[in-house]
């Protein structure tokens, strides 16, 4: 699990360019959206190529990345039940 | 009308009436060593196009520390040309899509496919509620940009504008010409802001220096 | 000279719905539309419902009007447009006097994945631009205006200050974009596209189509106008206004149309305007936004309509295109049917129908938002002095 939550934050630096920041920067359990790392509606488009491309996850409904999107550790629980690779 | 001040930012250089941040090295280095070396805390620069950076950090560089910095207001607009359009993004774009097998079109790289997207970036960052708009030109044509920008004047809540020229070709590529002018007769010796007359002879000149 | 009247001479629509505004307006008024489901269409991976010419038919129209062999798609469409209203406007096309603006999001950007034949620096807008005004032999240095879905808006409000200014006489408005994987691609990755026909201002829409259109209005001053243009519409106010907020996402508070409508609004009272026509994507987002709009300026009793339920989103074409139809709506005492609706899906109160409503009010309001943040208002009115 902690692999997978380092992993998936240097992608979310890669992919959403996070100019300058460190995986132990971003806190496992802030919000990724609003107040925590301040990502917004662009990013989250973003996210969803991300886990299609990197995981074969398929999210159709911007609405469902609400809850996964949650926080780093959301998103790496997410990944791990759902990924297809 | 009255060019209060400029900025030129191309690959290599930044020359300016204004006070010009320390950089190194050419086109991106460029740009990225200059935003670094002005001090602004602003993580949505990173993100951006290299078109929307040029414009961007050409602007900051001729708005640091005027009066009243940020303060939201409608009379100002945000008005340039360029050439390329988006072409140096688009081509980024077209990446995304090259390859049916690999077929991950980028939301991210896609809405910078607009060239407008610069004078938007410029707005959000001052709070300028006024008109933005982006117009392409065959070449950096004086006739055109000071008639354009004139006539945009005609607007009743429009008072100053920043304006120029932004263009991008490549990621190492730019240039980025941006002019504050400001709806008041050139007075030589004027007590306040000084600067020179809007007119195609000085906007040549300061797109060619 | 800042005051001259700014009227229109002539106009054009060049759609899949028909290849004159005469006849683009009949068929809003029948409820026409070429809204469909595109499965397969140029290898795109996913299907898309779009309103798309027939490749053919236009090449046919293009060796029926005469116009040169080796064009683009984009530029037969802009140029079929362009022509036709340049034909009946009368205007000595290759004279100082007139000036070339041509709105487009995209042009030719579909040649920067497939050239073809075509060599190197097509692609670009002004290319495009160039070519057209060539055609016509104009001297003048032609005008792209490339400012997201509102530059059929801003090429006209340049027209009209080119004008009033003295500069011009007159002023030739075409905004075209054809759609490509490009486009339609991007729009998808943004997850705004409906699947079905799309439902502006509906409970239950579901986001947009995209669309494929040309449209051209030739403006003149007034001064310069045949007697018999002497009564036509004319371009009265226009403005184009920054939401400071997002690049992609439209202002909660709808803040840059709020301030554009206010602009536009302060010499005539809401009383006096036949319809607004709404941007009315069916993006969730737009709509509202929109509706808020409204709202803060005081437009809630004012009958409002939208057109994309027929033409789709037709990009740079939009600005020119809705602004046609409008006028020949409100020329025949119609607020045309909003398609697609059927209850009220946004906040704020707003008078729509999805049936054709009259009007004796010869004023209109057009509205339109884009990437950027921007946004922009025009008021047209008929008759009289502006």
């Amino acid at each position: 699990m902690n692999e997978l939550v380092n992993e998936l934050k240097l992608q979310l630096i890669d992919a959403l360019n996070l100019d300058g920041m460190t995986p132990e920067e971003i806190d496992d359990n802030a919000p990724l959206f609003g107040d925590g790392l301040g990502l917004d509606s662009i990013d989250a488009l973003e996210l969803i190529v991300l886990l299609e491309k990197n995981y074969g996850i398929k999210l159709a409904n911007p609405a469902e990345g609400k809850e996964i999107f949650r926080s780093v550790v959301a998103l790496a629980e997410y990944v791990g039940k759902n990924r297809k690779k | 009308m009255t060019i209060r001040s400029y900025v030129k930012l191309t690959s290599d250089r930044i020359v300016s009436d204004r006070p010009v941040p320390c950089f190194s090295g050419t086109g991106r280095e460029l740009l990225l060593s200059a935003f670094r070396a002005s001090g602004i805390s602003y993580p949505k620069f990173h993100k951006m196009d290299t078109l929307s950076k040029a414009g961007f950090l050409a602007t900051e560089i001729l708005l640091e520390g005027s009066d009243g910095r940020f303060v939201p207001r409608e009379d100002r607009a945000v008005i340039l040309f360029n050439s390329a359009s988006s072409l140096c993004d688009d081509r980024h774009y077209c990446k995304t899509i090259a390859d049916p097998g690999n077929w991950f079109p980028s939301p991210a790289v896609f809405v910078y496919t607009l060239p407008n997207i610069v004078t938007g970036e410029i707005a959000i960052r001052n709070k300028y509620y006024g008109e933005t708009c982006f117009y392409v030109l065959p070449e950096p044509d004086p006739e055109s940009i000071c008639r354009i920008v004139s006539d945009a004047f005609q607007d009743r809540m429009t008072s100053s504008a920043i304006c120029g020229w932004v263009d991008c070709t490549d990621d190492d590529t730019f240039e980025a010409v941006v002019f504050l002018v400001e709806d008041c007769i050139y007075e030589e010796n004027a007590l306040h802001g000084g600067g020179m007359p809007w007119n195609m002879e000085n906007i040549r000149t300061i797109l060619n220096k | 000279m800042e005051n001259r009247t700014v009227r229109v001479i002539s106009d054009n629509i060049v759609s899949p719905l028909g290849l004159s505004s005469g006849a683009n307006w009949q068929s809003v008024y029948r409820g026409r539309t070429c809204l469909a489901l595109h499965e397969g269409l140029w290898g795109l991976p996913e299907p898309f419902c779009a309103s798309l010419f027939d490749r053919d038919s236009i090449d046919g129209e293009c060796s029926g009007a005469g116009l040169p062999d080796g064009l683009t798609f984009f530029e037969k469409t802009a140029l079929l447009s362009a022509s036709a209203a340049v034909r009946e406007s009368g205007i000595d096309p290759s004279s100082e006097s007139v000036i070339f603006i041509i709105s487009t999001t995209k042009g030719n950007v579909s040649l920067l994945c497939e050239p073809g034949e075509y060599a190197p620096g097509r692609e670009t807008l002004h290319a495009s631009a160039r070519l057209i005004a060539e055609h016509f032999a104009n001297p003048n240095m032609p005008v792209v205006v490339s400012n997201a879905c509102i530059s059929g808006l801003c090429a006209q409000i340049e027209a009209m200050r080119a004008i009033r200014s003295g500069r011009y006489d007159y002023a030739v408005v075409t905004g075209a974009d054809c759609l490509s994987p490009f486009i339609v691609s991007g729009f998808q990755s943004f997850k705004a596209l409906s699947p079905e026909p799309c439902r502006p201002f509906d409970l239950g829409r579901k986001g947009l189509n995209l669309g494929e259109a040309a449209a051209t209005l030739v403006f003149a001053a007034e001064e310069c106008c045949s007697d018999s243009a002497k009564n036509s519409w004319i371009a009265a106010e226009g403005a184009v206004r920054n939401d400071a907020n997002h690049i992609s996402g439209p202002s909660r508070t709808g803040e840059g149309s709020f301030r554009a409508l206010q602009y536009v609004m302060e010499a005539v009272v809401p009383e006096e305007l036949a319809f607004v026509n709404v941007h009315g994507t069916a993006t969730p987002y737009n709509d509202e936004m929109e509706s808020i709009a409204l709202s803060r300026a005081g437009l809630s009793e004012v009958p409002v309509c939208g057109l994309k339920g027929y033409f789709g989103h037709t990009l740079g074409a939009a600005g020119v295109l809705e602004t046609i139809i409008s006028m020949k709506a409100a020329d025949e005492g119609c607020i045309p049917a909003t398609a697609g609706w059927r209850e009220n899906g946004v906040s704020c109160p707003v008078s729509v129908s999805n049936e054709c409503r009259r009007t004796e009010k010869k004023t209109f309001v057009k509205l339109l938002s884009g990437f950027g943040g921007c946004n922009a208002a025009m008021l047209y009115r008929k008759g009289g002095e502006r």
